[in-house]
């Protein structure tokens, strides 16, 4: 068991980061306006989708990783223009209610326009190959996504922190009421939230579907952990959030080595935990949700 | 309201329903889809008094309403009970769950509650997928339909027996729901929703009748389940899963949280609406999604908490006799 | 601001309310489209929506296309056949209520379809207490015609039980008998783990691991990263549809399919589509192909006329295996009433047993009389990646033919367990 040790430890890493992406773009969504986006998992399959076709229509992967995003951030903008705005006002759980509905619209929507049965999406053959590290045989492709969330953590960060618009963002995260006072265009604060958001879920989704499938029920599965993950790591934290990532990847890596048929349910498990424990996650900020 | 109003309102619905298995074929509906209708409006209930009186995100009804399910299934099947003990035990079985889960959950409240009953619930789903043994797994566990009356009596449920049993356990809920929310019991709950720190600061254990209310919905889902399992026959996982929990909310806020008869003007809408747009086309779901969505920002208070409000508007009028959202 | 405006809420209110009358008035004032008062219904029950709409999609075209033929031909003793649809979802309590609609208020003479075991047993159940016939065309558990069978149930597709014996078998002899499994956590895995264990016993093979995979694990990285310590001799890899395609894809990232084979009780090719060509291969069961003379049979024009007529109908997709399971059951219910003059479940029930025939597909079969099990050959297949020249969907190469008694459980053994109990 212990020569498993290494390669599952790392496959946790690499399984986290990925989630970390995700649970970034969520969290970003949840800080600023408390919305509750249980739709985040169908931006992730649109977006893939849409790599799917562009690909199909030969444009780079390189390409698509970045545009199809920006498409999804498209439709991102005027679902929270239309259906989110309105809903700030109100309490978190409506914002959940409704983009549960939404992803139900979304599903069949994809069963419409894509057809019922996955579609065969992959990396370009440059990616695609396993690199050997030594102590194993890793998928290139997997590297790619921890290099990925690396360069996304790097340019959100400097946005938050460098630009004058992410400086607002993280002020108005602490007070809106101030930030509107002082005269900043408070709804042009969320949109661009809204998408910075979305645009991660993009992301994610393109990522997703070259690792795993691509079908119009894929988004559920990634959404639960992701939720997990933000709880975990601490609403109200994107630092959280990557750390939680991390976590919760390596716990169910290691659930696995030592109680397999424990490793989906120890999410939840450790997600009651921390509820229990400590609500706030383990950097997130009080009175996020009271 | 004047209460003779409602007396008679009450009683029309009644009778409605009670000519349920003649009207339903005018609808091309079958009459086991008017009982489901009466059996969710339970589940439902179990919900309002959580979320549309008490103010808690209840996200896991679910678990109990499949623990409901699977103790009458178990107890059908290895126990050879009859109709009424199995309805029993699936709800001493949810009411365990309640005991169970019911410390955890009160240490939160708000969003928090329901992200913990949204895991917990989950916990149960995986419980009753992975015992294959036990629970049928994901094929589920075939009940056959016990036989109603006492022990020595042979009383064959047919769809029928079924509807009216259905029914008249529906009124003794409802009106149980009903007796409970306008007690001191449940003008304290909705207290609590409004200001729970003023209600401790008043002196009154607030987490005590949390508990309680939490026990009461559990055992109602329990009550809900267990019917349901006996009227389709069968109990299976997805009964527990949180898309479960998922819709019974949504058929609490379409008819009216915190409303009384709310819950099945919700259970209504959403099953049998369900049901006819279903078989008239393959892409209900996007139908349903847009249901949600346009609930959830047109009208949070439901068809029954949207005609009270107005009424109230036109009559300027305080209402004692329901909480309002 | 002082012109009135509708405002949003009262707006959405309107349009909430409207839509409700319109909804709950529909039924009332439109009739069951194409209702012909002499015609002959058939309830169709499949997953439009779910992760088995693709599968759904399948059986109904074999269905559709099996009425038509039989209403080209009059019908059934004159009476054309009416496919009454509904999407159970996937959910067996749907399924139930679904299934009493279409007996009490459509009055359908027959129930067909299901693809999930759950839901098929939730169907035959119904099916049981209301007497009405109840043919599973792909719910595959061994429940169906075991210990859950009943006299009006039958069952077209393979059973799980012949799925691991027809691949075993054929495996072990082309791979040797150090096997690793990879099993879903849930009941169809472990009856396939217990299948196949059956088969090892027999050769003396040996499980040289069995990672359980539990419910919805996308990321199968960590049970992947044990193979190589085991030194299996062959992978089987028991996980299906969406699952099927994540698993087979990271196997191929990690570069495992190149070091060992792989293969498995059934494959279908609705997943496959989906699995990016460099991530196919391995040796498979298959319950039917359209382009193989084993599966087809020799100059089998009724099955080269159902390849054909279905290639039209879906615009250049060619009819896999749940095309054949629905074209089947409905042919051979149509035949049974025919034959019975009748729709009395009982008479067509036992118009339906042990009767051979021939369809489309290699040599004949018959409904068991015991069990209700369809007995017809199952194959395997090696994957051909890439299809052929010309035509991107033939991705199946047969290798081996089963005979259903070689491989589906012995009368004495389903007698065990399965008690018809035809009503006296």
């Amino acid at each position: 068991m212990i020569e498993h040790l290494g390669p599952q430890l790392f496959n946790g890493i690499v399984l986290g980061a990925f989630y970390a992406i995700v649970a970034l773009g969520l969290s970003l969504i949840m800080n600023l306006t408390g919305t509750i986006n249980m739709a985040h998992g169908s931006f992730m399959t649109l977006a893939g989708y849409l790599a799917y076709s562009m690909v199909l229509r030969h444009v780079p992967f390189g390409w698509a990783l970045i545009l199809a995003p920006l498409f999804a951030v498209v439709v991102g903008v005027v679902v929270e223009r239309t259906l989110v705005r309105p809903l700030y006002k109100r309490e978190p759980f409506y914002s959940l209610l409704m983009t549960f509905g939404l992803s139900l619209m979304a599903e069949e929507a994809f069963r419409l326009i894509w057809g019922p049965n996955g579609v065969p999406f992959s990396p370009p053959a440059s990616l695609a190959g396993a690199a050997s590290l030594g102590f194993m045989q890793f998928p290139t492709f997997r590297i790619f996504i921890v290099g990925v969330l690396v360069i996304a953590i790097a340019a959100l960060a400097m946005f938050l922190t460098r630009t004058r618009f992410g400086l607002r963002l993280r002020a108005a995260v602490q007070d809106s009421e101030m930030i509107a006072a002082l005269g900043t265009n408070t709804q042009l604060l969320y949109a661009v939230n809204f998408s910075l958001g979305i645009f991660l879920a993009g992301i994610a989704g393109v990522l997703a579907a070259g690792m795993l499938g691509l079908s119009p029920t894929s988004g559920n599965a990634l959404l639960m952990p992701a939720f997990v993950t933000v709880i975990i790591g601490g609403m109200g934290s994107l630092f959280g959030s990557i750390v939680g990532g991390l976590l919760v990847g390596i716990a169910i890596s290691m659930t696995t080595l030592f109680i397999p048929a424990a490793s989906e349910v120890a999410m939840y498990v450790l997600m009651a935990i921390v509820l229990l424990v400590r609500p706030r996650g383990l950097f997130g900020e009080e009175g996020i949700f009271g | 309201m004047t209460a003779r109003k409602e007396l008679l309102i009450s009683a029309a619905v009644v009778v409605l329903f009670a000519f349920g298995p003649w009207l339903s074929p005018l609808l091309h509906l079958d009459v086991s889809i008017v009982s489901e209708v009466l059996v969710t409006a339970i589940a439902v209930m179990s919900v309002n008094l959580l979320l549309g009186y008490t103010g808690l995100p209840a996200f896991g009804n679910a678990a109990y309403f499949g623990l409901g399910a699977y103790g009458a299934a178990l107890s059908v099947t290895y126990g050879h009970v009859h109709f009424i003990e199995a309805v029993l035990i699936g709800m001493v079985a949810a009411l365990l769950g309640g005991l169970i889960l019911g410390p955890f959950l009160l240490r939160r409240r708000g969003i928090y509650f329901g992200l913990l009953s949204i895991a917990f619930g989950q916990v149960f789903y995986f419980i009753a997928y992975r015992y294959t043994d036990v629970t049928g797994g994901e094929d589920g566990m075939q009940i056959a339909r016990p036989y109603a009356g006492l022990p020595s009596a042979h009383v064959t449920v047919t769809d029928l027996g079924f509807y009216y049993t259905a029914l008249v356990i529906f009124v003794i809920a409802l009106f149980a729901f009903r007796t409970i929310v306008r007690s001191p019991f449940g003008r304290t709950l909705i207290a609590i929703r409004q200001n729970e720190p003023r209600v401790r600061y008043l002196g009154l254990n607030t987490d005590r009748f949390i508990f309680v209310a939490l026990l009461i919905s559990a055992t109602m889902a329990g009550l809900s389940g267990a019917l349901f399992g006996l009227l389709i026959n069968f109990a299976y996982p997805l009964e527990l899963d949180w898309h479960q929990s998922g819709y019974f909310v949504l058929s609490m806020i379409l008819g009216g949280a915190g409303t009384v008869w709310g819950s099945l003007v919700g259970a209504f809408i959403y099953v049998i609406g369900k049901d006819i747009i279903s078989t008239i086309t393959q892409w209900w779901q996007i139908f349903l999604g847009a249901l949600f969505v346009v609930c959830v920002l047109g009208f949070p208070r439901g068809i029954l908490g949207t005609l009270q409000a107005l009424r109230r508007r036109a009559a300027q009028q305080f209402a004692d006799d329901d909480a309002h959202v | 601001m002082s012109r009135p405006r509708l405002s949003r809420r009262s707006f959405v209110t309107l349009a909430g309310a409207g839509s409700a009358a319109a909804v709950f008035g529909i039924p009332a004032y439109i009739p069951r489209i194409g209702e012909a008062a002499d015609s002959i219904k058939i309830g169709l029950l499949e997953p439009y929506t779910g992760v088995y709409a693709g599968p759904a999609e399948n059986e109904t075209h074999g269905f559709e296309m099996a009425a038509d033929a039989w209403n080209k031909r009059g019908g059934i003793m004159g009476r054309k056949i009416e496919l009454v649809k509904e999407d159970e979802q996937n959910d067996a309590g749907v399924a139930a209520q679904k299934a009493r609609k279409l007996i009490n208020q459509d009055k359908v003479a027959a129930l067909v379809g299901t693809v999930s075991s759950g839901v098929s047993l939730s169907v035959a159940g119904v099916a049981a207490t209301t007497g009405t016939l109840f043919m599973d065309s792909g719910g595959h558990s061994d429940d169906v015609t075991g210990k859950s069978c009943h006299w009006n149930v039958f069952r077209t597709c393979h059973s799980t039980w012949m799925e691991t014996h027809a691949t075993g078998y054929a495996l072990q002899k082309r791979f040797g008998k150090k096997w690793f499994f990879i099993t879903p956590d849930y009941a169809y895995g472990h009856s396939l783990e217990a299948g196949f264990k059956d088969v090892l016993a027999h050769n003396g093979g040996s499980v040289v691991g069995n990672e359980l995979t539990p419910l919805g694990t996308t990321d199968f990285s960590s049970y992947l990263t044990k193979i190589d310590a085991a030194k299996p001799d062959l992978v089987l890899v028991f996980v299906q549809g969406d699952d099927y395609t994540n698993c087979l894809k990271q196997m191929n990232q990690f570069g495992l399919l190149k070091k060992y084979p792989v293969g498995g009780p059934q494959v279908e090719l609705e997943p496959l589509f989906g699995l990016p060509p460099e991530a196919r291969g391995g040796y498979w069961g298959i319950e039917w192909y359209y382009k193989s003379e084993k599966t087809l049979g020799k100059n089998n024009k009724v099955a080269q006329q159902f390849v054909a007529d279905t290639l039209k109908r879906t615009g250049g997709k060619p009819p896999t295996a749940r095309n054949a399971f629905g074209y089947i059951t409905l042919d051979r219910l149509a035949q049974a009433m025919n034959d019975a003059k009748s729709v009395d479940p009982v008479k067509v029930a036992r118009a339906i047993e042990n009767v051979h025939f021939t369809s489309i597909f290699a040599g004949s079969a018959y409904y068991r009389k015991e069990d209700h099990q369809l007995m017809w050959p199952m194959w395997v297949a090696k994957i051909r990646p890439n299809g052929t020249p010309g035509d991107k969907y033939d991705l199946f190469d047969v290798t081996d033919i089963n005979a259903a008694e070689a491989v589906e459980q012995t009368i004495a053994q389903k007698q065990a367990v399965c008690k018809l109990g035809y009503p006296s």
